[in-house]
C-alpha cells in the first residue's frame, strides 16, 4: 500500500538552548532538509499582534493543524489517492489519483491542493489537476475541480482535507453534470455518451503520456514519476513489503520499553497469571 | 633440554617449547616423576606405589589430626618434590592434545599413574597448612587456566581437585580465600565453555558422598564480599546461573539444595542495615542520590553491587531460581527491612529510606525484579496502609522528605509501567466520573486546531510575554518565520529579503504561511522534546493491556477490586503515623507564642490555597530555623494526607455526599478556612484510636473540605479562568445538504453542555466511593503543590513541572484529555491542571503588579537560569557561544529566595512545554508509529 511517512517539520532548528532544562537535556539535532532562515532581529521588526503574547504562535497552530489534517489523510487510507505536502509550504499539497475502474479507468491524474492561509476558518481548499481532465466538473482551462459544490461552507471540526480528496475520487466514478465547469463534457455525457467516452479515453491517454514529465511546480517534495528502474525502485519496494509483513518486529531493539503486569480485561495491578512471585 | 625447562620455570611463561619434540618432553616428565615417586614412597607408610590408599580415609585422618603421622619430612626432600612438580606441571600445561582429541602422552601418563592424587596425598602427609593449600590451589589454577588440552574430564585429575576444594571450605586466611575464589572462577569459566563437565562435577561430588555442587557451595559465602574477591565470586556464580538456565539439574539443585537465594536476599538485608540511616544532605536543592553521591558511600556501593548481582542472577538464571530469589527478596528484604525503614520515626530517616528506594528503583533493570519492588510499593501494606499511599501522602510534607518523595515519583512515572499508572491515576479516571457525562465522547477527540495549546499559552503572565523580554534574550531566541525554505543557506541576508516570493502557480493560488513573524525559538525545542517524549512513551506503552480511552476498559465495568476493598482496610494505627522530629529538632527551644511571621506570607495572594499547606510550610520553615516546634500540628497534617490517600478506598454514602455538597454550595467564601481549621484541630491520638466511625467522620470532614476548596478555586479567579469551563463556541450546528454523510464520522459534533449535575451523577445508585468525582490523591497532591508555585523553591518547581510534563506525555486519552484538553468540562469538584495554572498565573500577575522592579528581576532570573543551563551543557556547545554573545552580566544579582520571580519564569517555560506537548499529541497519537 502506501509508505507510512510524514514530512519533516521544517520549523526545527538547532539554536541556543533557550529552554530551561529540567535536569540534563539534549538538544535537538537539525533535521535534514531543514533550513529555516535566521535573521538578526535588527533587520526586521517583529510582528506584534494586538492579541497579545500568543500571536507569534499563530504559524505553529496553522502548521500543526495542517499536519493533523495530513495524519487524518493517512488514517483514511483512501484507495488510489496519494498526497504529500510541499517542502516549501504546508499549505500546498501534491497528489496523484489512480482510477481503477469505470469510465476513467487507468487514469493517473496528478493534482495540487491549495489550502487557504486562514485555514480552518477560510474557504474550502482548492484542488487543481496538473492537466485539465475532460470532466464536467473540471475547468477545461485551469484544471480546477469544482470542490465548492460539495463544501459550500467550510466548517472547522467537520470538514477535513481528506474529504476533499475523497470527493475528487468520487467524481470520476459518479458523473454529475449539473452546473458544470466544462459544459461541453456535461452536454456530451447527457446527449452522446459514446463520444463522451472516447473523449475521456483521449484525455486519460493524454494525462498518462505526460506522466513522466517534470513536476509542474518545482519542489523537492513534488510527486514525480519515472520508468521502473530496479536499481532505484527494487529496494524501496522490498522495504515496503517487509514492513507490511512484520509490523511487530518494527520496534524491536529500541531501548525504551514499558512494563505491564495487568491482565487484559482487568483493572488490577499485577493481575497477570505470572504476576505476584511472592505469593 | 632439562636445563631449558628449568630456565623456563624460573622465567614463567616466557619460555617457548617450540621445537622440543614431544618424546623428549615425555622422557623428561617421566624422569621427574620417577624422582618424585622415590621420595613419596620413602615416606609412604604402606610402601606401596601401585595400590593407592583410600583417599577418603586419608582425608579423614588428615582432617582429624591435621599433622604428620610418620614423622616430619625433611625440608630438602619437600622442596625437591616441589621443584620436580613445577617442571612437570609446566610440561603438562604445554602439551597439546593428541589426534582427534585424544590425550597427549604426558596427560595419559598423569592419568594412568594417578599423579595428581598422589601429589595431593603427599601434601596431606606433610603439614596441611595454609601455605600448603595455597601451593596446591595455585597448581590447579595454573593447570585449569593454562592447559592446552582439556583436563577436567579425567577423574584422576578432577577428584583430587575436588578433595582440595572441599578441604578449603571454611578457610579464613585471606590469601587462601583469594586463591580459592580465583580457582573457582576459572573452573566456572571452563564450565561455561564446556557444560559437559558439569555432570562430572556432580558425579565427583557424589563419589565423595556429598550431594552438593561443591564449586557452587564454596562460592556462596563470597557473594556479598567487597573488593576483587567478591566480584570474582559473583562473576563465577553468574556463569553458573546462566548454566542453570540450560540445565534443569543445576537449577533444581541450586533451588532445592542450596541456600543461594536466601543468602542473597538476607545478605541484602544485612548490607542495608549497615547503610547510614540519615544522609548528610549537601544542600536544600538535593533530592536524589546521584552516582557521585553514592560512590562516596562504600556501604551503599556494596549494597548496590549485591543488588545488581541479584538483578543479573534474575536475568540469566533458570526461572525456578529467579522465582525463588525474587520471593526471598520480597519476603526477606522488602517486607521485613525496607517497609519498616520507610516508616521510621524521624523525618530524616524516612527521607533517607525514600532516597534509597528511589536509587534502587533506578538501579534495577530486570523486569522480574522491578516487578518485585513495584508490587511491594503497590500491594504491600504496612500497618494496613499501602506503601504507595504513604509515599503519595509524603509528597506534601515540608522539608526534603517532600522533595525526595517527588523525585521517587518522577522515577516511578518514568518506568512507563501500566500497573503504577493504574494505581496512581488511571483507576480514578476509568469510571469517567471526573467529567460531565456528555463529555465522555470528547475524551478521544483530537485537538485538530491547537485550541488547547493556544489556551495554555494564553496563560503566559504579561510580565513574561516575549514582547516584554529584554533585547538580549529576544534577539537570540527568535527566528524569522517564513515559508522561505527555498533560500539556499549561503544566500546573504539582503538577498533573503527579496527571496520571500510567494509561490504562485499563475492561478493566484498563494501558499505562504504567515508573514515575517518572530517566533520564540525555545518553543521549537519544546516541540522537539515533546515529540521525542511522546513517541517514546507511545512505544513503551504498546505492551499495556488497555488503551484507557474511555471505552477500554469500559467505565461502567470498573471494579475497585481487592486492593480497595474497604473491609480489608483498618484504620491506621498510631505508630504508623508518628513521624517524629529528629532529636536535633527537639533540642530547639519551643516558642509557640512568638512565631515570627514570614515575610513571604504577607504578600501571599488571597487566592492561594489550600491554607493548611501554607501553614505547614511556615511551620516547617520556622522549625528548620530552630525557632519553635509544633509537633502536633504536623502530625495532624500527616494524618490528613494519609486520609487523602485512602479516601478513594472508603465507602461514602451517597446521601451524605449530596447533603454535603448542597451545604458547601451555600458556604461563605471564608468558610473554607473554618472547615479547614476544624479538620485539622482534632487530636489525632484520640480520634483515630476510638472507633472506625470517627475515622469516617474525619473522612467526611475532609471530603467536604476538599470540595469547598475546589469550588472556591473555581469561583475565585478572574475571567481568564472562566473561559476554559465554557464549551467551545466555534461549533456550528446547521447541517450541510452535502451528501457526504460519512464525513462526520471522525469528529462528531460536540454535544451541548448538560447541566453541571448530569442525570447520571444525581441518580447514581452506586454508593461506592470510586464513583465520586475524585481524580486521586496523587493528582490532587501534585496540583496543590503546583498551586503553590510562587512560594515553592526553584528545585521543587523544576521537579513538579518535570513530573507533570512527563505525565502529560502519556498517550492514553483519559490521561491526556484530563491534563491537556482545555475544552473538557469536568465535574465541579474536580480540579484540572488548567484551573491550577490559571490560579498560578493570577498570583504571578498580582505579584508583578505590586513590584515595580519585577521585570528587572525577571530578566535577572532568566539569565541566572540560562547560566545554570550552560553549566549542564558541555563547553564549546551552542549554549556556550550564546552566553558569550550575551552582554556581560551587568544585571542585578538575584537571590534564589525570590521564589516568586523564578516561579514566574519557570511557569512561562512550563506553559510552553505543556503547549508543545498538547500540540504534538494532536499529531503523534493518531498516526501509526514509525521508526
Amino acid at each position: 500500500d502506501r509508505p507510512l511517512w510524514r514530512p519533516p517539520i521544517k520549523l526545527f532548528k538547532r539554536a541556543s538552548p533557550a529552554r530551561l532544562p529540567f535536569g540534563k537535556k539534549q538538544l535537538p539535532p537539525i533535521p535534514k532538509n531543514a533550513a529555516p532562515i535566521t535573521k538578526p532581529a535588527s533587520t526586521g521588526t517583529p510582528a506584534q499582534s494586538a492579541n497579545g503574547t500568543h500571536a507569534s504562535y499563530g504559524p505553529f497552530y496553522l502548521e500543526y493543524s495542517l499536519l493533523a489534517e495530513f495524519t487524518l489523510v493517512i488514517k483514511q487510507k483512501l484507495p488510489g489517492i496519494y498526497v504529500q505536502p510541499s517542502y516549501k509550504s504546508a499549505l500546498m499539497w501534491f497528489g496523484v489519483i489512480f482510477i481503477r475502474h469505470g469510465l476513467y479507468q487507468d487514469g493517473v491524474f496528478k493534482f495540487t491542493v491549495y489550502i487557504p492561509d486562514n485555514y480552518p476558518d477560510g474557504e474550502c481548499p482548492k484542488l487543481v489537476f496538473d492537466i485539465p481532465v475532460f470532466h464536467p466538473l473540471v475547468d477545461p482551462v485551469s484544471g480546477e475541480l469544482d470542490v465548492r459544490r460539495a463544501f459550500n461552507k467550510w466548517r472547522r471540526n467537520h470538514n477535513h482535507i481528506w474529504q476533499v480528496l475523497m470527493y475528487a475520487r468520487t467524481v470520476f466514478y459518479k458523473i454529475n453534470t449539473t452546473e458544470p465547469l466544462n459544459p461541453e463534457a456535461a452536454v456530451l455525457y447527457e446527449k452522446d455518451v459514446q463520444l463522451f467516452k472516447s473523449k475521456v479515453v483521449d484525455s486519460v491517454k493524454l494525462c498518462n503520456s505526460h506522466l513522466f514529465d517534470q513536476p509542474k511546480i518545482d519542489d523537492p517534495y513534488a510527486i514525480s514519476f519515472s520508468p521502473w528502474n530496479p536499481a532505484v525502485h527494487e529496494e524501496a519496494k522490498e522495504r515496503m513489503f517487509t514492513y507490511k509483513r512484520r509490523p511487530e518486529d518494527h520496534h524491536k531493539g529500541t531501548q525504551v520499553s514499558g512494563l505491564s503486569w495487568v491482565k487484559p480485561g482487568s483493572t488490577q495491578p499485577f493481575s497477570k497469571d505470572d504476576s505476584p512471585p511472592q505469593s | 633440554m632439562a636445563s631449558m625447562v628449568a630456565n623456563g620455570n624460573q622465567d614463567g611463561q616466557s619460555l617457548v617449547l617450540k621445537g622440543v619434540d614431544p618424546e623428549t618432553c615425555m622422557i623428561v616428565f617421566k624422569n621427574h616423576w620417577a624422582q618424585v615417586v622415590k621420595i613419596l614412597e620413602k615416606h609412604d607408610p604402606l610402601r606401596s606405589s601401585s595400590t593407592l590408599p583410600s583417599l577418603s580415609m586419608i582425608n579423614h585422618s588428615a582432617g582429624s589430626s591435621g599433622g604428620p603421622r610418620f614423622g616430619p619430612i625433611p625440608g630438602d626432600e619437600a622442596s625437591a618434590v616441589q621443584n620436580y612438580v613445577e617442571h612437570m606441571l609446566f610440561l603438562l600445561i604445554e602439551e597439546g592434545s593428541g589426534q582427534a582429541g585424544a590425550m597427549g602422552p604426558i596427560l595419559e601418563f598423569v592419568v594412568m599413574e594417578n599423579v595428581m592424587e598422589r601429589l595431593f596425598v603427599w601434601s596431606l602427609r606433610r603439614e596441611f597448612t595454609d601455605d600448603m593449600k595455597l601451593e596446591q590451589l595455585k597448581m590447579y589454577e595454573m593447570l585449569v587456566g593454562q592447559a592446552h588440552q582439556p583436563l577436567l574430564h579425567h577423574k584422576p585429575i578432577l577428584r583430587p581437585l575436588m578433595m582440595l576444594l572441599s578441604s578449603c571450605s571454611g578457610t579464613v586466611a585471606p590469601q587462601v580465600e583469594g586463591e580459592l575464589v580465583l580457582l573457582l572462577n576459572q573452573l566456572c569459566c571452563v564450565l561455561a565453555k564446556d557444560p559437559s563437565i558439569l555432570e562430572l562435577f556432580f558425579h565427583t561430588s557424589e563419589d565423595q558422598g556429598a550431594t552438593n555442587f561443591l564449586i557452587f557451595s564454596l562460592l556462596i559465602p563470597f557473594i556479598h564480599r567487597e573488593g576483587t574477591v567478591g566480584q570474582q565470586a559473583r562473576d563465577a556464580l553468574l556463569l553458573i546461573m546462566s548454566l542453570s538456565a540450560e540445565n534443569n539439574r543445576v537449577a533444581k539443585h541450586i533451588a532445592e539444595n542450596t541456600y543461594f537465594c536466601p543468602v542473597l536476599a538476607t545478605g541484602l538485608s544485612g548490607l542495608y542495615s549497615s547503610l547510614p540511616t540519615k544522609l548528610e544532605v549537601p544542600n536544600e536543592e538535593w533530592h536524589c542520590l546521584h552516582k557521585e553521591d553514592w560512590l562516596q558511600m562504600p556501604s551503599l556501593v556494596q549494597f548496590l553491587n549485591s543488588l545488581e548481582f541479584c538483578n543479573a542472577v534474575i536475568q540469566v538464571a533458570h526461572p525456578d531460581i529467579r522465582d525463588q530469589l525474587v520471593s526471598y527478596i520480597y519476603n526477606g528484604f522488602l517486607v521485613p527491612v525496607l517497609a519498616p525503614a520507610l516508616h521510621k520515626l524521624t523525618l530524616e530517616e524516612v527521607m533517607t529510606t525514600t532516597a534509597y528506594l528511589d536509587l534502587f528503583l533506578r538501579t534495577v533493570s530486570e523486569p522480574a525484579l522491578l516487578q518485585t519492588f513495584l508490587s511491594f510499593i503497590l500491594l504491600h501494606r504496612h500497618d494496613s496502609v499501602h506503601i504507595l499511599d504513604t509515599l503519595v501522602s509524603r509528597i506534601n510534607t515540608p522539608f526534603q522528605l517532600g522533595t525526595v518523595s517527588l523525585a521517587l515519583f518522577r522515577t516511578l512515572i518514568g518506568l512507563y509501567c501500566e500497573d503504577v499508572m493504574l494505581q496512581l491515576i488511571l483507576r480514578y479516571l476509568i469510571p469517567c466520573n471526573h467529567m460531565m457525562l456528555s463529555q465522555r465522547r470528547v475524551v478521544g477527540e483530537r485537538d485538530c486546531y491547537s485550541v488547547s495549546t493556544a489556551k495554555i499559552l494564553a496563560l503566559t503572565p504579561s510580565c513574561c510575554s516575549p514582547d516584554h523580554s529584554p533585547p538580549p534574550l529576544r534577539q537570540l531566541d527568535s527566528i524569522l518565520f517564513s515559508k522561505g525554505a527555498e533560500t539556499p543557506s549561503n544566500t546573504s541576508t539582503t538577498e533573503e529579503n527579496d527571496s520571500f516570493l510567494e509561490e504562485d502557480d499563475g492561478l493566484g493560488n498563494s501558499c505562504t504561511i504567515g508573514s515575517e513573524i518572530y517566533l520564540d525559538v525555545s518553543y521549537l525545542h519544546y516541540l522537539y522534546d515533546a515529540r521525542l517524549s511522546i513517541s517514546s512513551c507511545i512505544r513503551a506503552c504498546q505492551v499495556w493491556s488497555a488503551r484507557y480511552d474511555g471505552e477500554d476498559p469500559p467505565p461502567e465495568k470498573y471494579q475497585p477490586g481487592v486492593l480497595e476493598e474497604p473491609g480489608l482496610k483498618k484504620p491506621p494505627s498510631i505508630t504508623q503515623m508518628e513521624l517524629e522530629w529528629d532529636d536535633s529538632y527537639d533540642a530547639c527551644p519551643v516558642q509557640t507564642d512568638e512565631a515570627p511571621v514570614e515575610s513571604k506570607s504577607a504578600q501571599q495572594p488571597p487566592a492561594e490555597l489550600p491554607k493548611h499547606i501554607q501553614e505547614m510550610r511556615k511551620t516547617a520553615i520556622m522549625l528548620v530555623k530552630g525557632s519553635y516546634i509544633e509537633e502536633n500540628e504536623f502530625q495532624d497534617d500527616v494524618m490528613v494526607y494519609n486520609l487523602v490517600a485512602k479516601k478513594d478506598s472508603r465507602d461514602v454514602e451517597r446521601g451524605r455526599l449530596k447533603s454535603n455538597r448542597s451545604e458547601s454550595e451555600e458556604t461563605q467564601p471564608g468558610s473554607a478556612e473554618v472547615a479547614l481549621q476544624n479538620g485539622l484541630n482534632f487530636n489525632s491520638h484520640l480520634q483515630i484510636t476510638t472507633t472506625a466511625e470517627s475515622g469516617d467522620d474525619l473522612l467526611a470532614q475532609y471530603e467536604e473540605l476538599i470540595r469547598t476548596l475546589d469550588t472556591e478555586a473555581v469561583k475565585k479567579p478572574n475571567a481568564d479562568l472562566k473561559t476554559p469551563v465554557t464549551p467551545a463556541e466555534e461549533e456550528e450546528e446547521e447541517e450541510d445538504e452535502m451528501d457526504f454523510t460519512s464525513f462526520s464520522a471522525e469528529t462528531p459534533e460536540p454535544e451541548k453542555l448538560q447541566s453541571p449535575f448530569g442525570s447520571k451523577f444525581v441518580s447514581g445508585s452506586a454508593g461506592r466511593s470510586h464513583s465520586a468525582p475524585f481524580t486521586g490523591p496523587f493528582v490532587s497532591v501534585l496540583l496543590s503543590r503546583l498551586e503553590n508555585m510562587p512560594s515553592n523553591s526553584l528545585h521543587v518547581n523544576l521537579l513538579l513541572t518535570g513530573i507533570l510534563a512527563k505525565l502529560a506525555a502519556y498517550p492514553q486519552p483519559l490521561l491526556r484529555s484530563f491534563l491537556l484538553n482545555t475544552n473538557l468540562v469536568f465535574q465541579p469538584t474536580v480540579r484540572s491542571l488548567y484551573q491550577v495554572l490559571a490560579i498560578v498565573k493570577n498570583q504571578i500577575e498580582e505579584q508583578a503588579a505590586t513590584r515595580k522592579d519585577f521585570p528587572e528581576l525577571i530578566t535577572a532570573a532568566q539569565h541566572w537560569l540560562l547560566a545554570r543551563e550552560t553549566s549542564f551543557v558541555a563547553a564549546g556547545d551552542d549554549a556556550g557561544r550564546m552566553l558569550k554573545s550575551s552582554p556581560p552580566p551587568k544585571l542585578r544579582a538575584i537571590s534564589l529566595d525570590r521564589t516568586e520571580v523564578f516561579a514566574a519564569v519557570l511557569f512561562t517555560e512550563f506553559l510552553k512545554e505543556l503547549a508543545a506537548i498538547a500540540q504534538e499529541h494532536s499529531i503523534l497519537s493518531y498516526i501509526p508509529m514509525e521508526d
